[in-house]
């Protein structure tokens, strides 16, 4: 059987059943003998997709099913909106818009620390702020929507 | 480790320390303590409330909310903890109040003691227009610039023309690159001055800058010392910090890949660091940092009065431990090891691995670690804060660990980082490891041509990582598995929307 899935946004098919040479060592840990080589994988879930850590590189893994070319991850489209998401986890500092607002593209629309480090948050075009996600004070996490911009 | 053997004095060694700080350092310090038999109490925020610090004390003891200025750089706290749990002395470790003059006087006070130079030594170093001062009055070289902070804009271009573009505005209160500004012209010089006040009045609350010559390519080079209460103070020579992203130390080591060429360099280098602590009236563990440029004249920059981040690259190559030295000064005792004592053997390389996202422009990466695999055996010391499943707070700084190696040469020591390096896996959190990896493998790197631009022109020549087609088929194979074996309840995998396959029937794909 073969599975499709999309790793570093590069869409690969493989052959499922080969999935059980793998063998869990500890949990999300796998090793492979491979020919003669020894491979250890390491595997974490993310919000929407995998990743694995393999041969000390990471890969995002993400995967569907093929018959559904639609539902294809990363084909959402765009219909003129863009939404601008948090990049990392962290604490809105300040909230530069309001919902209603004309913005540019590149102006701050808010500011999320991490860590000490300060972010803001610009807009990927010219438009009028539709939402707010967040406030001053909110904690987020990375990839929670923070501002759509129409 | 020689000369380090616990055997001080029992009658007045302290009983029990409180350890101010947070982190691998906290951790770095409560192991000292414990070599040395003496009780380590911790303290910790409400974020901090699950950190491997707490759990390996002793003792630990709240001391408020996330916020540091609630919590480890709240004086009254800090010192209400160590009344409470009876704590004879204070570790500060680094960052936090480990600079804070008014604090270590509050702590002699208190009657508890400061595991650091006396307070009136912090203050006279804390400035650094009045460090600078004190360095030429004992003849050490610094930076050609001005003596003096800047009132206005006519007194800062004279200043610049006498010296001559390129200059560089620094914050006199400062640290860490901000209220810092290169100026190349004076048509720059007014704009870069109100940029540089405000930003070092936002961090430091003091506008003051003062100005001087810019150093082209040079190498930050510092000098460890380390002073008793009868007179003793010796140096246990360098460590280059030249690895700089926006000016935030990134790797070090000792010796310097420049020493190991000059070595007459580190004795005049070591004896110019022992006059501004002579000068300043310094004592316990210190740090003089200086640029050194391409004809190896060298300048004296700051003192930094605390024990040092990167301080176990001296550690691994003097054979000393300046924890163990700091505390065992701080009881009274004199200095146990003489400077014609202190030798330098091998090699030791030190990376700062934060969590960090080095592939978006180093955003920080607070979160869960999923999986972690610490490196270990041979040349390897891994000074570690972190543990599988804690959840990495975003109120503190990035820093998750610090990875040493040591080598026969240095050589040795890059070809055991990578090796180590290769080893360590932080997952469910991003990390810097893969940016060591491939700075571990640049041939700039081994060839020890390192200055404080070295990390920006690295970041040019650094080339994505080439994706392997056999590796990425495994990937997908394992988060397969990964899924088969992990599965979400029903309802839960049939969640993320439509289209997907369920767990359920991937499962049946296997069988």
């Amino acid at each position: 059987m073969r599975l499709n899935a999309l790793v570093d946004g590069n869409e690969i098919a493989v052959d499922a059943s080969a999935a059980v040479e793998l063998r869990e060592v500890e949990p999300g840990v796998y090793h492979l003998i491979e020919g003669d080589r020894s491979v250890e994988v390491r595997v974490v879930r993310s919000a929407d997709h995998y990743l694995v850590e393999v041969a000390g590189r990471s890969y995002s893994v993400e995967l569907f099913d093929p018959r559904d070319r639609r539902n294809r991850p990363g084909a959402a489209g765009g219909h003129g909106r863009r939404s601008v998401a948090a990049p990392m986890p962290g604490r809105v500092v300040r909230v530069l818009v309001c919902v209603g607002d004309a913005v540019e593209a590149g102006q701050g629309l808010l500011v999320v620390e991490a860590m000490k480090m300060q972010n803001e948050m610009k807009s990927p075009k010219a438009g009028r702020v539709i939402s707010v996600g967040a406030g001053a004070g909110d904690t987020v996490g990375a990839g929670d929507v923070l501002v759509v911009v129409e | 480790m020689r000369n380090s053997l616990p055997c001080y004095n029992r009658v007045f060694m302290f009983r029990k320390v409180l350890v101010a700080n947070r982190g691998e350092i906290a951790i770095r310090l409560i192991r000292a303590l414990r070599e040395m038999d003496i009780a380590s109490a911790a303290v910790f925020s409400d974020a901090d409330r699950d950190a491997l610090h707490v759990r390996m004390a002793d003792e630990a003891l709240p001391i408020g909310p996330a916020a540091s200025a609630e919590s480890y750089l709240h004086v009254g706290r800090i010192l209400e903890a160590a009344r409470r749990c009876g704590a004879d002395a204070i570790h500060p470790g680094y960052g936090f109040l480990s600079e804070n003059a008014d604090f270590a006087a509050a702590c002699e006070e208190a009657r508890v003691c400061f595991i650091g130079p006396p307070a009136s030594a912090i203050r006279k170093l804390g400035s650094k227009i009045e460090a600078r001062r004190l360095a030429v009055e004992a003849g050490v070289p610094v930076v050609p610039g001005a003596g003096e902070p800047l009132a206005e804009a006519a007194q800062a271009r004279r200043i610049a023309a006498g010296l001559g573009y390129p200059v560089l505005l620094k914050a006199a209160a400062g640290g860490g690159g901000k209220g810092m500004r290169r100026v190349d012209s004076e048509s720059d010089l007014e704009t870069s001055m109100r940029d540089a006040a405000s930003e070092a009045e936002r961090s430091f609350r003091s506008g003051e800058l003062y100005m001087e010559k810019l150093v082209e390519e040079p190498r930050h080079i510092e000098i460890q010392i380390l002073g008793d209460g009868h007179g003793n103070l010796i140096h246990f020579g360098e460590r280059e910090c030249s690895l700089q992203r926006r000016h935030q130390k990134v790797i070090e080591e000792c010796p310097s890949p420049l020493m190991a060429r000059y070595p007459e360099l580190r004795y005049a280098m070591g004896d110019a660091a022992l006059s501004v602590a002579r000068a300043a009236g310094y004592t316990n563990a210190g740090t003089a940092e200086f640029l050194v440029d391409k004809h190896l004249n060298f300048y004296f920059l700051e003192m930094n009065t605390r024990l040092q981040v990167e301080h176990p690259v001296t550690e691994l190559v003097t054979g000393h431990d300046l924890v163990h030295l700091q505390v065992r000064i701080a009881s009274g005792e004199r200095l146990p090891v003489s400077q014609a004592e202190v030798t330098w053997s091998g090699s030791a390389i030190e990376c700062r691995i934060y969590a960090e996202d080095p592939d978006t422009g180093f955003l920080p990466s607070p979160g869960m670690i999923r999986q972690l695999r610490e490196p270990s055996g041979p040349g390897i010391r891994l000074d570690s804060g972190v543990y599988q499943g804690w959840n990495v707070p975003l109120d503190y700084d990035p820093m998750l660990a610090k990875l040493i190696a040591w080598g026969e040469t240095r050589e040795m020591a890059a070809a055991r980082l990578r090796r180590a390096l290769a080893e360590y896996v932080v997952l469910g959190i991003r990390s810097n490891i893969p940016y060591f990896r491939a700075i571990l493998a640049d041939a700039e790197f081994l060839a020890g041509r390192l200055h404080t631009g070295f990390l920006d022109n690295f970041e040019q020549r650094r080339s994505a990582e080439i994706p392997d087609a056999a590796m990425a088929r495994i990937a997908a194979l394992a988060a397969l598995r990964f899924e088969r074996d992990h599965a979400r309840r029903p309802a839960a995998a049939s969640a993320p929307g439509a289209g997907r396959w369920a767990s359920a029937g991937r499962q049946e794909l296997l069988r």
